[in-house]
């Protein structure tokens, strides 16, 4: 063999790895080659200082390692307590600079114990705060930018720390005082015109010739609008002409001109007294149709307070507590509330039936075209308390299947969040993070179109979450009273979880903590699943290998 | 103190006291590798908590009739080259570019004074700058002592490749002591 090894082949000799009969003929060179057999000394000598290199105990162990990961979750406790801290003052915030004088002029306009719903639509519509609230857009926009850099610059910033900024420039910016047009009424028109005044008019000799949309803190028509009309204010006036629907978020709406299409309305009152070519579909605490107006199709209605005086010309379907009826319906009536009155002048050419607590009080002199039927609301609390337990109980076992069915496909992601679950402190601060913080970013997202796909998505998945919540608390909460469940073993996991699931929901029903619970679970669950998913995102989900085959060399 | 196995064992019971003793046993070794295969020690300080947060979860899928120890290491091979590989751009491009090149026969005489002179802290330096492919191969062949069928896995390339692999990070790391700026650009750090 006159030749030279090649290195690898020296290597390959060196380390072990190469076939017995290539490793003898490698042997009998090295025996006659003084080269070979001093590269191979080399790659031994650099093997060795290798190997000494890595295994020197050249730095300690740092001193956030020393203490043991796993329930008290990774180190920086304090940054969480930050977290926890800077979300409770975002919260303040928001509640004492938005939330509270909403509130506040609630009982000012007649709302005050009304419930929430009531306070979004109608509240909502002329708030004047709106230009608060595009300072809020922009602040978060500003915020969102922050985390944008923040997650680029990741490598130098920790992430805790990065979030600690983040949620630090959030509250800071919050604090900032707003825009010196914060009181004033924010007018956005999309279509033909912008205006930018308290009270917005539409001239008698005026005319839309498109769908108009308006906000202004009072609105009239007197013109003609040749499309919709879309608008939002304390009182929006109609005396002119509406070619299209008219669709109106309000205190007070009143119609006395002409609408060809439909009335849609969520307010505190209507007055309908001109003539409407189709349907009045009614959100409201009165609705009153005078004797001059006439309804060509039908009306459905949900009010406190429904007085029909006019002319409907279908159905009449409506949810209200007190009913007058003292004009003519061409079609059916069908009612549910607490009274029913028809006037000696009332006319019902259809059907009438009435459900309601109090018998109705008809008119001998009322023209029907069949006698009114009338059936007795009747509570039935046993009964229907049995129906709600039971049907209690199916949602909790329908829960629970679900929960197993989550376990045993995704055992991984399962484990990771009754372990997250496990870390109280985090869990909590995600947790109320997400719940406050994805229906903003939805907002941010569907202001512009682009975003409006990734908003619904992300509402969706924040929705699923919030549905989940209880069977990642169920988990842990099942492991306290059964214990621990062995390592790997998903079926221990997921019984703990059924009985934890179980004990949350006994829990909820508990008069007033049931309703803390009920938040501290949401808040818990969601921030434990939020951090097993983030946890998946950042650093992947690297498939573990079993036991190797044979031992390290 | 615990026996290992017993630990082990009863780890995979829930017994967090065990789960104490192995965090003790082992965080120290999988610190310092974690420390060789990754940049910087901030890295290397968040991949410890994780790679034994997730082989706390992950207990359960270990074979008792293995090494726990050989276990260990290839979950956090996994992890960090996890870590290297979602880090990867242009630079890895570069450095694939590298790897096609052919290598020069060493001089026996050359190499060997190159060893005799350079010390453990100078080669840890000159690890740092190794490309992470490079650096990852001869952390788990020279730390964990792990074969060529175990880093062929860990680093996804064939059996057969894992010599050459070793090889190109061996001439690397030579050129990274002999000319210490030579792949400063190279590395990740």
């Amino acid at each position: 063999m006159t030749e030279h090894l090649d290195e690898m082949a020296c290597l390959l000799y060196q380390e072990g790895q190469m076939e017995r009969a290539r490793a003898r003929e490698v042997s009998a060179h090295t025996e006659e080659c003084a080269d070979c057999r001093e590269l191979l000394r080399a790659l031994g000598s650099e093997t060795k200082l290798l190997k000494r290199a890595m295994i020197e105990e050249d730095e300690p162990l740092p001193e956030r390692l020393a203490a043991l990961p796993g329930r008290s979750g990774p180190p920086l406790p304090w940054i969480w307590g930050a977290v926890l801290g800077l979300a409770a003052t975002g919260v303040y915030g928001l509640y004492s600079g938005y939330l509270e004088p909403v509130m506040g002029r609630l009982d000012e306009i007649g709302f005050g114990g009304s419930d929430v719903i009531s306070m979004l639509i109608f509240q909502g519509a002329f708030w004047k705060g709106w230009q608060s609230m595009i300072s809020l857009i922009q602040i978060l926009a500003m915020a969102t930018m922050a985390g944008t850099a923040a997650l680029f610059a990741r490598r130098w910033l920790r992430r805790p720390r990065a979030m600690a900024v983040v949620l630090s420039s959030f509250c800071v910016l919050l604090a900032l005082p707003g825009g010196a047009g914060a009181q004033e009424t924010h007018l956005r028109v999309v279509g033909q015109h912008a205006y930018q005044r308290q009270i917005y008019t539409l001239q008698k000799d005026e005319i839309v010739k498109n769908d108009l949309y308006v906000v202004a803190g009072r609105v009239r028509i007197d013109g003609t609008i040749d499309g919709d009309l879309v608008a939002a204010g304390e009182s929006v006036d109609v005396d002119g002409t509406v070619t299209g629907d008219v669709i109106a978020f309000t205190k007070n709406l009143r119609v006395k001109g002409k609408v060809d299409g439909s009335v849609r309305v969520f307010a505190s009152s209507l007055v309908l007294s001109g003539p409407v070519g189709r349907n009045v579909t009614s959100f409201t605490e009165v609705f009153d149709q005078d004797a001059g107006s006439q309804i060509k199709g039908g009306v459905t209605a949900f009010t406190d307070s429904l007085s029909l005086d006019g002319k409907t010309g279908r159905d009449v379907l409506a949810y209200a507590k007190q009913t007058t009826l003292t004009g003519l319906i061409g079609g059916n009536l069908k009612l549910k509330g607490r009274s029913l009155s028809i006037a000696s002048t009332a006319q019902v050419q259809g059907s009438s039936e009435f459900t309601g607590k109090e018998k109705a009080e008809v008119s001998p002199e009322a023209k029907l075209g069949s006698p009114l039927v009338y059936k007795e609301y009747k509570e039935e609390p046993r009964r229907w308390a049995s129906h709600h337990y039971g049907f209690q109980i199916f949602w909790t076992l329908g829960k629970m299947l679900f929960g197993l069915a989550l376990f045993l496909l995704l055992p991984e992601f399962a484990r990771q969040t009754t372990g997250a679950a496990g870390r109280y402190g985090e869990s909590f601060g995600v947790g109320l993070l997400m719940l406050i913080g994805v229906p903003i970013a939805v907002g941010i997202a569907c202001v512009t179109m682009i975003g409006i796909p990734l908003g619904i998505a992300a509402f969706f998945l924040w929705l699923a979450m919030m549905y989940c919540a209880q069977i990642a608390v169920g988990a842990i909460v099942g492991g306290w009273i059964l214990g621990e469940a062995p390592a790997g073993d998903v079926w221990a996991l997921a019984a703990r979880m059924a009985l934890g699931v179980v004990v949350i929901r006994i829990v909820f029903y508990v008069p007033h903590a049931g309703g803390l619970a009920r938040l501290a679970v949401i808040l818990w669950g969601m921030g434990a699943i939020a951090l097993a998913v983030y946890k998946r995102f950042q650093r992947g989900t690297p498939v573990l290998p079993s036991a190797p085959a044979a031992q390290p060399a | 103190m615990i026996e290992p196995a017993e630990a082990v064992q009863r780890a995979q019971a829930g017994d967090a006291e065990a789960w104490g003793e192995i965090y003790r046993q082992f965080a120290g070794a999988i610190f310092r590798f974690c420390r060789r295969a990754l940049p910087t020690r901030e890295d290397a300080e968040d991949a410890t908590t994780e790679i034994f947060m997730k082989v706390r979860e992950k207990i359960g899928q270990y074979d008792p009739s293995r090494s726990f120890s050989a276990w260990l290491y290839k979950v956090s091979a996994n992890h960090c080259w996890d870590i290297l590989r979602r880090r990867k751009g242009r630079q890895d491009k570069e450095t694939e570019d590298v790897a096609e090149l052919p290598l020069a026969h060493p001089a026996p005489g050359q190499l060997e004074r190159l060893i005799e002179q350079s010390t453990s802290e100078q080669v840890r330096g000159a690890l740092g700058r190794l490309n992470p492919r490079a650096r990852m191969a001869l952390v788990l062949r020279y730390y964990s002592e792990m074969n060529y069928d175990e880093i062929a896995e860990a680093l996804g390339v064939p059996r057969g490749y894992v010599g050459v692999v070793l090889l190109r990070a061996r001439h690397e790391l030579r050129q990274a002591l002999e000319r210490p700026e030579a792949l400063a650009a190279g590395g990740t750090r």
